[in-house]
């Protein structure tokens, strides 16, 4: 049509009139429904069919002459369209149904809202047809349909159908959840039509339909849970089921009637037959039908304000079903019932849904303050997984990873961590989260981990920490049940060759989805925040406890400090009051050569026995307490000095010392660092009955010039290794004790067993550790680490 | 002006052992000595300024006496320009370096660590005292505080 332009464009009619094969011409899918290649350019609103059981007639409203009616108008309304065409429509309706029609326009509550007029009495072949009556566009649609009273009629006490819809209504009502909505609204709405099939269909944020009720003739397959690709249930089509709430399809795939003229012809339009109940399927819905096996349908809209939350979709396996107008005009009140009540049911599930998460939550929040740590949040039940609908779920604490559930390897995760520490949605003062559905899209990585690489909600426990909590949700497409899934059932090509088919569509779904997880609710990102804000409170009380604890704990170790002092100093002196007695006594005795002369030598041994104990004590108490003066310190100067002093210490038995690497220069109190290697070597020293006692000073290699930041703590691990008596398996744990001695008091040159004690002191106030591999009668090799690298070396110092 | 032919010492030490040692240790010496011991560093104070005649020429103190500690008494000491040209010799039984530098900063003239072992103790005291008492000249004592004052 030369004036159909860009200005009366049409819903459906996307203006891409150029490039579509009925350019130029009104459209009609019995002419070019084969045509289509794609759906969301099919005009479904402005079919130009209706589907043939009944007959359209399009009236003006000035004078409410036919101007457009359907080819099939001489079957069904006795008359000829070049019969009808320019004559009033009293001619079907007869003059008193027209007086009617009048009236029904002139309260004007019929514009795109189809009204019962009347029934035409059955006469000769043709049968009894109920007439429905809506305007739209300025002109009036009359529908024909041989639906109902010709049908016999059910029996009056089980067909009411007021008393259905107040009965359904009533159900409806009681609904507090969606699924018990749905549940409900299925049942009602089978039952209502006694269709073989009625689902709730759900759109998810992304386009994507699930069945989320059902109910079903008892030998169907459930088709519940079953995921949709977007594609399925194109744009335009949706676009219907915002303006409309009802579409009957009476018999899938039977023939279509079209509109003469196909565009009115004053206007040049096409009639918009979005509310028209005969309005004829697209070819696409017709085969996308025909491949499941359905013969007639029903689809009803649920309505959120303005936004199409989903459908109620009909299906019937076994031939037309015929719905008359009271029943679909309850269905379509069914709908609306069910689109006002959903918000509510909505609302009231996710409140439940909240309430549970916060519940596990809450539980959480509770196990981690009173176990003392974030790992608790793992360790359950419950744990993590259980608070959020999750594949797995990841807490980083402390640098450390934990994990439970689908999580990615712990090096992807340490690299996600480090790209995620960087995101500004982690710091953002309103929602501090980081929500998607699709990482690999934002983050590549992602892209390889199987079964967790689709969603990630991520949200931070402390900046300055990198502390952080992840829950990671697998990929939709191998997490639910999609239906078209070519493993699920076989694909079935549609009659029309390379034509795009709702089955094909689902190839094309694939790639769009493909690494996309099912979207985060709302509730749950609002749950992982409220999470954060308690855990966050936790770890800020819990660090101010600690930080009390410690000072409790320094003050503590202070307070026993001092006591050690000066306990060591005033039991010196009544010890050397002691000492000086059993002295005098003893020089008394040895004159009279007293038999008593030998105890008091005893006496004297044991005085200046405690006298070393005592001093080691001492020593071990200042160890504790003096200031470690840190400086820049060669390793091998130490370890030179420390030789000289234990060698010379030692002269009876040949021992060899060798140092085989250069050590490196660390970052430690000299004096301190040479005396853990002078209390090594002694002992190495020590404890050793081979003819040639050999000992080896070293350093493993992860040393200062390893690259920092490469996983590996800085720092240098020394050890000292001998060729002794080794230490026993069972005295493993007496080794690093004060005062232990594993040997008699006398044995290798006695000793007041505080040697390796104050070695481990000296080494954990540098921030290391030490430890000991030794095999009995073999050796021994005492490690220790120092962290301290000199910043010259390394800027991890 | 020459002094007494005995050497005045004060002892502060409230050991009865290690004051036994300290005498036994200044015998031994053979010097013309006199010790006079005290118990705490507030004898020690007010023997120094409150008793006329003159001032010791060596006080050995120990430093952990009960009462005013030994500590107290030396800054005492130290800071009284009367008193400041006594010689004073700590002995202690503590090795500890933080001690040691405490001395030294109050102006001590020598720091001794008192062993355990009777024998070494005996030793190291009688070589003190010979050290202070035989070795080294010392000042010439000063009259008493008050003595000075009346």
């Amino acid at each position: 049509m030369s004036n159909h332009t860009t200005a009366d464009r049409h819903p459906g009619d996307e203006g891409e009139a150029g490039h579509l094969p009925w350019a130029g011409q009104a459209y009609s899918v019995k002419r070019f429904g084969v045509t289509i290649t794609n759906c969301d350019s099919e005009p479904v609103q402005t079919p130009g069919c209706i589907q043939g059981h009944g007959a359209l007639l399009v009236l003006n409203r000035s004078d409410l002459c036919v101007a457009q009616a359907s080819e099939n108008s001489d079957a069904l309304l006795g008359r000829a369209v070049a019969a009808l065409l320019g004559q009033p429509v009293s001619l079907v309706l007869g003059a008193q149904e027209e007086a009617s029609l009048r009236r029904l326009l002139g309260r004007d509550d019929c514009e795109r809202n189809p009204r019962y007029l009347c029934t035409l009495p059955a006469h000769d072949s043709v049968p009894a047809l109920d007439v429905s009556v809506h305007t739209v566009d300025g002109v009036v649609v009359v529908e024909f349909e041989a639906t109902g009273r010709s049908q016999p009629r059910p029996d009056p006490a089980s067909w009411d159908p007021i008393g259905r819809v107040q009965h359904s209504v009533a159900r409806l009502q009681k609904a507090d959840t969606l699924q018990a909505l749905g549940d409900i609204a299925t049942a009602e709405i089978r039952s209502l039509t006694g269709l073989d099939r009625v689902m709730v269909y759900r759109f998810h944020a992304d386009g994507h339909g699930e069945i989320v009720a059902e109910n079903r003739r008892d030998d169907l397959a459930p088709w519940l849970g079953m995921h949709y690709p977007a594609q399925d249930i194109p744009e335009p089509a949706r676009e219907i089921f915002r303006q409309s709430w009802i579409r009957p399809l009476r018999e899938v795939g039977a023939p279509l009637a079209e509109l003469v003229p196909l565009a009115h012809p004053d206007t040049g339009r096409p009639l918009t037959m979005t509310h028209c109940a005969l309005r004829g399927p697209s070819l696409m819905h017709t085969e996308y039908l025909q491949n499941m096996g359905v013969t007639a349908g029903l689809t009803l809209a649920i309505r959120r304000g303005d936004q199409l939350w989903g459908l109620i979709t009909g299906h019937h396996y076994s031939g037309a079903h015929d719905m008359s107008f009271e029943m679909r005009a309850a269905c379509e009140l069914l709908a609306v019932v069910v689109s006002l009540q959903h918000r509510a049911a909505q609302e009231r599930e996710e409140l439940v849904y909240r309430l549970q998460l916060d519940n596990v939550l809450q539980q959480l929040v509770t196990q981690a303050a009173h176990e003392g740590g974030l790992s608790a949040l793992l360790d359950g039940p419950p744990t993590l997984l259980d608070a959020m609908s999750a594949g797995g779920a990841a807490l980083l604490h402390r640098d450390r990873w934990t994990r439970a559930g689908a999580v990615p390897p712990e090096a992807e995760l340490q690299a996600l961590g480090a790209w995620l520490a960087n995101r500004p949605e982690l710091i953002d003062v309103e929602r501090p989260i980081f929500v998607t559905d699709a990482l690999a899209r934002e983050y590549p990585p992602a892209a390889a981990w199987a079964g967790c690489g689709g969603g990630l909600m991520a949200i931070a426990l402390s900046r300055t920490l990198g502390d952080m909590v992840l829950w990671f949700r697998p990929e939709a497409l191998q997490s639910v049940r999609w239906s078209g899934n070519p493993d699920d059932k076989p694909r079935v090509l549609g009659p029309h060759g390379m034509r795009l088919t709702p089955r094909r569509s689902f190839e094309l779904f694939v790639d769009s989805v493909r690494g996309r997880s099912l979207p985060w609710k709302s509730v749950e990102v609002d749950a992982a925040l409220r999470f954060r804000a308690v855990l966050m409170e936790l770890v800020v009380s819990r660090a101010a406890q600690l930080a009390s604890l410690n000072t409790d704990l320094a003050r503590s170790n202070d307070d026993l400090d001092a006591f050690a002092y000066v306990a060591s100093h005033d039991l010196k002196e009544p010890l050397r009051g002691i000492y000086k007695y059993a002295h005098q006594m003893a020089t008394d005795a040895a004159e009279r050569n007293d038999p008593d002369r030998e105890r008091l030598a005893g006496l004297l041994r044991l005085a200046l026995r405690m006298d070393s104990l005592l001093d080691s004590l001492l020593h071990f108490s200042r160890v504790g307490r003096v200031a470690l003066l840190l400086e820049p310190v060669d390793v091998n100067e130490v370890v030179a000095e420390a030789i000289e002093m234990v060698d010379g210490r030692r002269r009876d038995k040949p021992a060899e010392i060798v140092v085989p690497v250069r050590l490196p220069v660390v970052q430690a109190d000299r004096v301190r660092l040479r005396e853990v290697f002078v209390n090594l070597l002694s002992n190495a020293l020590k404890y050793n009955d081979r003819p040639i006692t050999q000992v080896e000073i070293g350093c493993t290699v992860a040393g200062p010039q390893a690259p920092a930041g490469d996983g590996s703590p800085p720092g240098v691990t020394f050890f000292v290794r001998d060729n002794g008596i080794g230490i026993q398996p069972r005295h493993v744990d007496q080794v690093f004790k004060m005062f232990k001695r594993l040997h008699g008091r006398d044995e290798f040159g006695g000793g007041t067993g505080a040697g390796l004690t104050i070695v481990r002191k000296l080494v954990e106030r540098h921030g290391g550790d030490v430890w000991f591999e030794s095999t009995f009668g073999q050796g021994s090799t005492f490690f220790f680490t120092i962290p301290g690298v000199p910043a010259a070396k390394s800027n991890a110092a | 002006m020459l002094h007494d032919a005995v050497t005045h010492v004060v002892l502060v030490e409230d050991s009865d052992e290690d004051a036994d040692t300290a005498e036994e240790a200044l015998r031994r010496t053979l010097l013309p000595a006199r010790m006079q011991r005290v118990i705490s560093g507030e004898a020690c104070l007010a023997l120094l300024t409150g008793v006329p005649g003159l001032l010791p020429s060596l006080i050995v103190m120990d430093l952990g006496t009960p009462g005013l500690d030994g500590r107290d008494a030396l800054r005492e000491i130290r800071r009284d320009q009367r008193l400041s040209g006594v010689t004073v010799v700590v002995t202690s039984t503590s090795a500890n370096p933080r001690d040691v530098d405490f001395c030294y900063q109050a102006g001590v003239n020598a720091y001794h660590v008192k062993p355990v072992n009777h024998l070494e103790h005996l030793d190291a005291m009688t070589a003190m005292f010979e050290y202070w008492l035989r070795r080294v000249e010392l000042p010439m004592p000063q009259p008493c505080p008050r003595a000075v004052g009346q």
